[in-house]
């Protein structure tokens, strides 16, 4: 009774295993504000659900686990809603123009080469600079001497001449920002056209994004991320059950009955750390998918063919 | 009675005449499944399948299951810029069995049987197969292929399997369970026996194996690739409530976390 068929994915799973996965990637979820699909695609993988399949069915996942995110987080005021909207609009679009980059990349050959660059580049800067940040953050802390702000006030006057001249200026409240609206949106572009090349849903370029380029409150920038992971998520599922039939229900099933309850944890487990430990701990996690895809692009495969897409 | 005896033979010689055009008449191969029909249900994780038959006592028995044909889509493997290994060329494989299994008897290696002249090993396979873009290299990509899909477990070759019970009037018993991995999708399949004697095989019989999909698969695939719209806003609307529901709960516990 420990096993499950998996009508889509056409394989049978352990369910103690999956429901295992689904709650530590819940956790991370709950933490880290990232919806995890990153990790989540490869490991599913690695139990033999076709690649197509598994990105599907997290991304379903993903809907419930940050569901149950964005509530705990919304009870502890960490989601500011009128930011999460303008980087999804910009999200959404930037995510249509990206999946158009590569269908024509793909007609004219190289896209596989440009989404692996991609991914290497990204996670490497993204996971290299965070890293590199907190370090300093905690020495910094430890060491009342120095104060924390001065870098980061420093860097806000130095913009603030152009930024302010932008139109549709806007006070995030819960952020503690008075930024144009445009910053977000574009912001949300960007990220959005990344996440299409690299097929994912941006969770990990969106955090730094949101951290270090809107100068949010840590704690503020995981709730509005699982916020806006949520409706990115709902719209990826609906179109690959509708265009691709590749979600898996039982699979996303068991993998939300672990997830749900991991991303609970996970929140209250994030607000008892401190905001350069939760990026330390973030940044590890990026590094170390960096180092396993530079591993898998350096050694020689053992078997010289993959299979293309999944159905 | 004569006419149906009529037409059962014709049957069964129009049937043998298309397995197998050299076939020897040195007696009976008998083939029996224990199943021909395997349901796939909610807890269904593979299952075995019992096969039992008979040869004349001074011939071997390989008993191969296969099918359905389908053609593959493969990504070759090779370097970009000099050093980043990568999914770089497109290559088909038309007309290749999706499961392709072989038991061989106990007491003899298997090379002795995986002969593309009779018929069975992947070498035989190759014959049949074709290849897309054509200059690229069938038997390596084919090579590489059947490593992959042995490691998903729906291609293997399985040494001195098969059993032999005690001769008697010149006839042998033979049994195998087969492995029906749960990587085998729905459809049917042929499981095939073949009697060999001094390298040459004498005779062939083959029996259909459906697995079909039932209960919550069946109900869930229906639905997934008929209604997929309706389908794909059921998956959200349960995540959704599923999310809310725990969420919920957590609270209801008073912050025990």
């Amino acid at each position: 009774m420990f096993y499950m068929y998996l009508p889509i994915a056409g394989n049978s799973v352990n369910i103690l295993m999956i429901l295992g996965l689904g709650g530590f990637v819940g956790l991370l979820s709950g933490i880290f504000g990232v919806g995890g699909g990153f990790l989540m695609t490869p490991l599913l993988m690695m139990f033999g659900i076709p690649p197509t399949v598994a990105a599907a069915s997290d991304s379903n996942q993903i809907v419930g686990a940050s569901t149950s995110g964005t509530l705990a987080h919304m009870r502890h005021g960490n989601v500011d809603i009128a930011m999460g909207v303008m980087l999804l609009i910009g999200g959404i679009a930037g995510g249509t123009v990206g999946v158009q980059v590569i269908k024509l990349l793909r007609a004219m050959g190289g896209a596989d080469f440009l989404i692996a660059i991609t991914y290497v580049i990204m996670l490497g800067g993204v996971g290299g600079y965070m890293f590199w940040e907190s370090l300093e953050g905690l020495k910094k802390s430890k060491n009342p001497t120095v104060e924390p702000k001065t870098t980061e006030a420093e860097q806000k006057s130095g913009k603030k001449s152009f930024l302010q001249k932008l139109p549709l200026q806007y006070k995030f409240e819960k952020s503690g920002c008075h930024i144009s609206m445009l910053l977000p949106l574009g912001f949300g572009i960007l990220v959005g056209i990344l996440a299409a090349i690299m097929g994912v849903g941006g969770g990990f370029i969106m955090v730094p994004v949101m951290v270090y380029l809107l100068r949010m409150p840590m704690h503020v920038v995981v709730g509005t991320s699982l916020f806006q992971i949520l409706f990115t998520c709902i719209n990826v599922t609906v179109m690959q059950a509708y265009s691709n039939k590749t979600v898996d229900f039982v699979l996303a099933v068991l993998l939300l009955l672990g997830s749900t309850i991991g991303a609970q944890v996970g929140t209250s487990i994030g607000k008892k750390l401190k905001a350069d430990q939760l990026k330390i701990m973030l940044a590890s996690l990026v590094l170390l998918v960096c180092a396993k895809m530079m591993a898998g692009l350096l050694m020689t495969p053992t078997i010289m063919v993959a299979l293309k897409g999944g159905h | 009675m004569k006419r149906v005896m009529y037409g059962l033979l014709t049957v069964v010689l129009v049937s043998l005449a298309w397995f197998n055009t050299s076939m020897a008449a040195e007696g009976p191969l008998l083939l029996e499944l224990a199943k021909t029909n395997i349901k796939i249900s909610t807890f269904y994780n593979g299952t075995t399948l019992d096969v039992a038959g008979s040869l004349p006592a001074d011939e071997d028995v390989v008993v191969q299951l296969s099918g359905p044909k389908k053609d593959v889509h493969l990504k070759e493997k090779g370097k970009v810029a000099g050093f980043l290994w990568m999914n770089k060329t497109d290559v088909s494989l038309e007309n290749t069995p999706a499961v392709y299994m072989v038991y061989t008897p106990s007491g003899s290696t298997a090379a002795k049987f995986l002969n593309p002249e009779l018929g069975v090993g992947y070498k035989a396979l190759v014959k049949d197969i074709t290849i897309n873009p054509e200059s690229a290299d069938k038997a390596f990509i084919f090579g590489e292929y059947v490593k992959l899909m042995e490691k998903s477990g729906v291609y293997a070759i399985n040494e001195g399997t098969i059993k032999y019970g005690e001769p008697k009037d010149g006839m042998k018993g033979f049994t195998i369970s087969l492995t029906i991995p749960s990587k085998m999708s729905a459809g049917t399949y042929k499981v095939a026996a073949l009697s060999m004697k001094d390298g040459v095989v004498t005779s062939r019989v083959t029996e259909d194996l459906t697995l079909e999909l039932s209960g919550l698969p069946a109900t869930i695939s229906s639905l997934a690739y008929g209604k997929p719209l309706l389908f794909g806003f059921m998956a959200v609307f349960i995540a959704v409530g599923a999310g809310l529901l725990v969420g919920v709960l957590f609270r209801g516990g008073g912050g025990a976390h």
